[in-house]
C-alpha cells in the first residue's frame, strides 16, 4: 500500500501566506493570553486545588454558596471529567492544609447527604509557583539553545537558525490554540500545568526530529543534484519525504487522539498540546524552517550579486 | 531479552501474591501473610515501582523557616531586631532572594554588627553568616532525621525522604491519604527523652512471661525453678541461631514447627546473651513482634513502669541480615530532651574513637547529675520519638551538666546521635511549602486508562505499519514489540518509579520509534524502485537512513535531558521514559530489524516492502 507516488507539489511557492497564516494566529493568540491572561494552573500559580468525587450529581452554584460561608466563595468550581467529579481551586494556601480541611468541611455541612470522595488534594505554596515558571521557562529556553548548537554543528548554523524558529513558532502558536480554545469547549481544561509544559518541551523534540529529517534529505541532495536551485532541491526534499512526513506523524497523531479520548483528564492537557504541537511540527518544518533557509540563501545571493 | 523477563519477574510475583491476597479474606489473608512473608517482601523489593499518581499516596515538601530559625538562636534579642526580622519576613516573602543576604543587608543598613545577636563579640559579620548557614544546613539534617524517625515508626511502607538543595526536604508517603496522619508525621516538636532501662532480669522474666503465655502455657507458681533454669538456656540458643543465620530448626521443617509451637515468642526474638536485657529481632520479623506486643492481652502482662522500646536503627548480624534491638525501658522518662543546649560529635584525643559531647543548662544538669548519681552502672536509654538511638552505661555521676557518651561504632553513628540530641533542644522549624495527594481510587482509574490507552495506540500502529508496508511492517512491529518489553524492563531493573507522565512517555515512544523503521522501509522502497537486488536495498536503505535517524533521536534525547534537569517529579519519570525509548528504539528499530531481514534473506525468503 502507498499513499503517495513520486509527487511533485511546489511545496514553497505559498510560503509568504503561510508566513501571513502563522503571524496572524500568533498575535490572535497573543492578544487572547493579554486579553483572558495565561490561565496557569496552581503548579505555577501556587493555591489548593481539589477534586472530590461524589456519590450523586452535585451543583456547582450550591457548592459555590457553601464555599461562600468560610470565605473561599472566588474559588474557582468547575467540573472534572464528569458531573459527579468536582475541581475546587483556590489561590489561597493558609498554612499546612487548613485551605484543603476548610473545604471539605464547608461541602460536608452545606451537603450532609452528599457522600464524596477525596480523588486528589494539591496545595502549592506561591514561592514553589513562582520558581517553577522560573525552572519552565529556562527549560524551554535551554532546550531550544541545545537545538540550535545541534544542528548548526551537524549542519549549518542557518539551518540551526531556520529549526529553532520553527520550533519558536510550534511552541507560540501551540500556546495561541491553547489559550484561544480554553474555555470554548466545555470539559476541556487548558490551562498552563506543569504536563502541559512537559507537552511544550516534547513538542520541541518531535518537531525537530520531524526537520532534522527533511533537512537530512536537502544536505544529501544538495550533493546529488549539484545543478539544482537551492528552491528546487528542498522542494525535492520535502516530496522524497512526504510518505514518511505523513505516516510517522500520523501514527503519532493517531496515538494522541487514542491518548486525548481515553487517557482520562489528567493527562488531557498534555495530549491536547501534544496533538496541537504534533500537526504544526510537520507544517514548520516545510513553511518556516525549510521556507526560512530558502529566503536566507536567496536574500545572501542577491546580496552577492549586486 | 532473557533479562528482559528476568527484570520483570518480581514485578509479575507482587501481583500474584496481592492478586491472592485480596482474593482471602479476614483470618485467611493474615495467616497467608504470615507464611509468605518473606517471599512477598522480596518480590515487593524487586518489581516496579508505582508512583504516587498511580497507587494514591502523597507528597509533601517540607522547608526550614530560616527567619525563625535565625529568631531561635540569637541572643539578646531586643526591639532593633525584633523590628528587622519584621521587615525581612515582608521582603523575604516578596521576592526570590534568599534570607540570609536581606538578613544581612538590613543589619549593613542600620549599622548593626551581626555579633550582637550571634557568635561571640569579635566576630566579623561573614563569619558569622557562615555560621548561620551552617546552622540552617544542620536545621535540614535535624529535620531530616527526625522525619525519617517518625515515618519508620509509624510503619509507612516504602517511604523516600530526600533534601532537595540546602533548605528543603521531599517526603512522599504512598498510601497515606489522611492529611492529619502527615501533620503528626511531619510536623510537631520532637520529643527527646532519656528514659532508665529496666533490670535485665525483669526484662528477660517479661520475655519469658510473654513466650509462655503465647505458647498457651499458663505460669503456674509451681514451674517458677523450672523456668529461670529454662531462662538462661534459652536464650543463648536462640541467639546462636540468630548469630549463626540459620536455625537449626530452618533445616529441619518439624523442628522448627515444634519451636514455633512452643515459643512462638522466642521464634522471633531472641533475648541477647550477654545479659543486657536486650532482646534481638529480625529485620523481617518485626511487623509480626510489633503486632505480638500490641495486643492488649500481651500488653496486660507487662509491669507496671515497664515498656519495650525499639532501636531506631538496625544492627547487621555476621551473615549480613539486619536486626534491631528492643529495649526494656521505665514508662516514665527520667528527663525530657529540652534541657539540652548542645551536642557535638568529636573524637577522643586519647584513642581516636567518637565520641559525643553533650551539655545540659542549670535546671537540666541538677537533675542529671541527680539521675546519674542513682544509677551509676545502669543505662539510659536515648529516645526520640520512641526510638531508642543509643543507650549508654551511666560510669559515674555527672555534675555540671557536660556529659561524654562513648561507644559509637563510626563518626557516623556520633554524628547521628548529636543530631538526634540537638533535635530536642533546638527544634528545627519545617512548614509544609507543598503538598499532593491522591486518592487510591483515582490512582486505579490512571492504570486502568494508562493501560488501555498503551494498548489501543499500540495495536494501532502495529495494524497500521501491517497493512502499508506487508512484511516490513511486520518485522518492524516485532522490534516496537521487543522496544516496549525493553523499556519496561529498563525501569524495573533500576528499580525506576512508573508514573502517568511515564505511561504517557511510553506511548509518545510507541509513536516515535515506528519513524526509525518509516524511514528505513521508505529508503528501501526508493532503492527497490531504482532497480537494485533485495538485498543490497536493505543495505543502502539502512546505511542512508541511519543519519537522519542518528540526527532526530539525538536532538529529541537532548530535550529529554534537559526535561529530567529542569522538570521535578512526575516530569522526570517522562522524560526517562522518552530516553529510555530513544535508546531502546535506536536498538530495537535498527539492530533486531536488520538481524531478522538479514536471516529471511540468507534463507531465501524475499521480504516485501508493500
Amino acid at each position: 500500500m502507498r499513499f503517495f507516488k513520486k509527487t511533485n507539489i511546489d511545496f514553497l511557492k505559498p510560503r509568504r501566506w503561510a508566513y501571513l497564516g502563522s503571524s496572524l494566529l500568533i498575535l490572535a493568540g497573543i492578544v487572547s493570553m493579554v486579553v483572558k491572561g495565561i490561565d496557569f494552573g496552581i503548579d505555577f500559580r501556587g493555591g489548593t486545588e481539589l477534586i472530590l468525587k461524589f456519590e450523586r450529581p452535585i451543583e456547582i452554584g450550591q457548592l459555590r454558596t457553601a464555599l461562600g460561608t468560610v470565605g473561599l466563595g472566588q474559588s474557582q468550581i468547575k467540573t472534572y471529567g464528569t458531573d459527579q467529579s468536582i475541581l475546587i481551586r483556590s489561590v489561597e494556601t493558609g498554612s499546612g492544609a487548613t485551605v484543603g480541611s476548610a473545604i471539605k468541611a464547608a461541602v460536608q455541612q452545606a451537603l450532609p447527604d452528599a457522600k464524596f470522595t477525596v480523588l486528589k488534594e494539591d496545595k502549592v505554596g506561591p514561592k514553589i509557583g513562582a520558581e517553577l515558571r522560573k525552572d519552565a521557562t529556562y527549560a524551554v529556553i535551554a532546550s531550544l539553545i541545545a537545538v540550535l548548537g545541534y544542528v548548526a554543528v551537524r549542519f549549518k548554523f542557518i539551518y540551526g537558525a531556520g529549526a529553532v524558529i520553527a520550533l519558536f513558532h510550534d511552541v507560540l502558536t501551540t500556546m495561541s490554540v491553547m489559550s484561544l480554545l480554553n474555555g470554548v469547549i466545555p470539559g476541556l481544561n487548558l490551562e498552563v500545568s506543569l504536563e502541559v509544559v512537559a507537552a511544550l518541551l516534547t513538542i520541541v523534540g518531535v518537531s525537530v526530529n520531524d526537520t532534522v529529517v527533511v533537512f537530512d534529505r536537502i544536505r544529501e541532495n544538495l550533493k546529488i543534484h549539484r545543478t539544482m536551485s537551492l528552491g528546487e532541491v528542498i522542494n525535492k526534499s520535502q516530496n522524497d519525504m512526504l510518505g514518511r512526513t505523513i505516516i510517522t506523524n500520523g501514527t503519532i497523531f493517531l496515538v494522541l487522539l487514542v491518548l486525548l479520548l481515553g487517557g482520562g483528564e489528567v493527562t488531557r492537557g498534555f495530549a491536547f498540546a501534544m496533538t496541537i504541537g504534533t500537526i504544526t511540527g510537520s507544517y514548520s518544518t516545510i513553511y518556516i524552517a525549510s521556507a526560512i533557509v530558502l529566503d536566507w540563501s536567496l536574500r545572501k545571493q542577491k546580496a552577492a550579486v549586486k | 531479552m532473557v533479562v528482559s523477563l528476568v527484570f520483570l519477574y518480581p514485578t509479575y510475583e507482587d501481583y500474584q501474591y496481592r492478586k491472592h491476597l485480596s482474593s482471602l479474606s479476614g483470618q485467611d489473608s493474615i495467616s497467608y501473610l504470615e507464611q509468605n512473608q518473606d517471599d512477598i517482601l522480596k518480590a515487593k523489593l524487586k518489581r516496579m515501582k508505582l508512583g504516587l499518581d498511580l497507587q494514591g499516596g502523597m507528597r509533601v515538601v517540607l522547608e526550614v523557616d530560616v527567619i525563625k530559625l535565625i529568631e531561635d538562636i540569637a541572643k539578646n534579642k531586643d526591639d532593633n531586631f525584633l523590628a528587622i526580622i519584621k521587615e525581612v519576613r515582608t521582603e523575604a516573602t516578596n521576592n526570590d532572594e534568599s534570607v540570609i543576604p536581606i538578613f544581612a543587608r538590613k543589619f549593613q543598613e542600620r549599622g548593626i554588627r551581626l555579633s550582637r545577636y550571634f557568635g561571640s563579640i569579635r566576630d566579623a559579620d561573614n563569619a558569622v553568616l557562615a555560621y548561620l548557614d551552617n546552622e540552617t544546613e544542620k536545621a535540614v539534617d535535624r529535620a531530616i532525621e527526625i522525619v525519617r524517625n517518625r515515618v519508620d515508626q509509624y510503619r509507612v511502607s516504602e517511604p523516600t525522604i530526600q533534601k532537595q538543595g540546602s533548605r528543603r526536604i521531599i517526603v512522599e508517603l504512598p498510601g497515606v491519604k489522611d492529611e492529619r496522619e502527615v501533620q503528626t508525621l511531619l510536623q510537631g516538636t520532637a520529643k527527646l527523652e532519656f528514659r532508665l532501662l529496666r533490670d535485665p532480669a525483669i526484662s528477660y522474666r517479661v520475655m519469658q512471661a510473654i513466650d509462655d503465655f503465647l505458647a498457651g502455657k499458663v505460669p503456674a507458681d509451681t514451674s517458677v525453678a523450672s523456668k529461670s533454669a529454662k531462662k538462661e538456656e534459652k536464650p543463648k540458643d536462640a541467639l546462636d541461631d540468630l548469630l549463626a543465620g540459620n536455625k537449626p530448626a530452618a533445616t529441619d521443617t518439624t523442628k522448627e514447627a515444634q519451636f514455633l509451637r512452643e515459643h512462638p515468642f522466642f521464634s522471633y526474638v531472641s533475648p541477647d546473651q550477654q545479659n543486657t536485657g536486650e532482646g534481638f529481632v529480625l529485620e523481617n520479623n518485626r511487623d509480626r513482634v510489633m503486632r505480638l506486643l500490641a495486643r492488649p492481652d500481651v500488653q496486660h502482662l507487662l509491669p507496671l513502669d515497664f515498656e519495650f522500646l525499639w532501636s531506631a536503627k538496625t544492627d547487621p548480624t555476621p551473615d549480613g541480615k539486619k536486626f534491631y534491638r528492643i529495649y526494656a525501658v521505665k514508662r516514665v522518662a527520667e528527663l525530657e530532651g529540652g534541657v539540652v543546649v548542645d551536642a557535638r560529635a568529636n573524637v577522643d584525643p586519647t584513642d581516636n574513637r567518637p565520641i559525643v559531647n553533650m551539655e545540659m543548662n542549670a535546671e537540666g544538669a541538677r537533675e542529671w547529675a541527680r539521675i546519674t548519681g542513682a544509677n551509676v552502672n545502669k543505662r539510659i536509654a536515648i529516645a526520640l520519638d520512641n526510638a531508642v538511638f543509643s543507650a549508654p552505661t551511666v560510669i559515674n555521676k555527672i555534675v555540671g551538666g557536660r556529659s561524654q557518651i562513648t561507644g559509637m561504632e563510626s563518626p557516623n553513628e556520633a554524628r547521628l546521635l548529636e543530631i538526634v540530641l540537638r533535635a530536642g533542644a533546638l527544634p528545627a522549624p519545617v512548614g509544609i511549602i507543598e503538598q499532593r495527594s491522591v486518592g487510591p481510587s483515582l490512582g486505579e482509574d490512571s492504570i486502568r486508562a494508562g493501560l488501555t490507552t498503551t494498548l489501543i495506540s499500540f495495536l494501532i500502529t502495529v495494524f497500521f505499519m501491517v497493512i502499508y508496508y506487508k512484511m516490513g511492517g511486520f518485522v518492524a512491529d516485532i522490534a516496537l514489540f521487543f522496544n516496549l518489553l525493553f523499556i519496561v524492563a529498563v525501569l524495573a531493573g533500576f528499580q525506576a518509579t512508573l508514573t502517568l507522565p511515564g505511561i504517557a512517555g511510553m506511548i509518545l515512544t510507541i509513536g516515535m520509534a515506528v519513524d526509525a523503521n518509516v524511514l528505513i522501509n521508505e529508503r528501501i522502497r526508493e532503492e527497490l524502485e531504482g532497480g537494485k537486488t533485495i538485498r543490497a536495498a536493505i543495505d543502502l536503505g539502512y546505511s542512508k537512513a541511519f543519519s537522519a535517524i542518528l540526527d532526530s533521536n539525538v536532538t529529541t534525547f537532548l530535550t529529554g535531558i534537559i526535561l529530567y534537569q529542569f522538570g521535578s517529579g512526575p516530569i522526570q519519570g517522562f522524560a526517562l521514559t522518552l530516553m529510555i525509548g530513544i535508546v531502546a528504539t535506536m536498538f530495537s528499530a535498527i539492530v533486531i530489524t536488520r538481524v531478522v531481514f538479514n536471516l529471511m534473506t540468507d534463507r531465501g525468503i524475499t521480504p516485501n516492502f508493500g
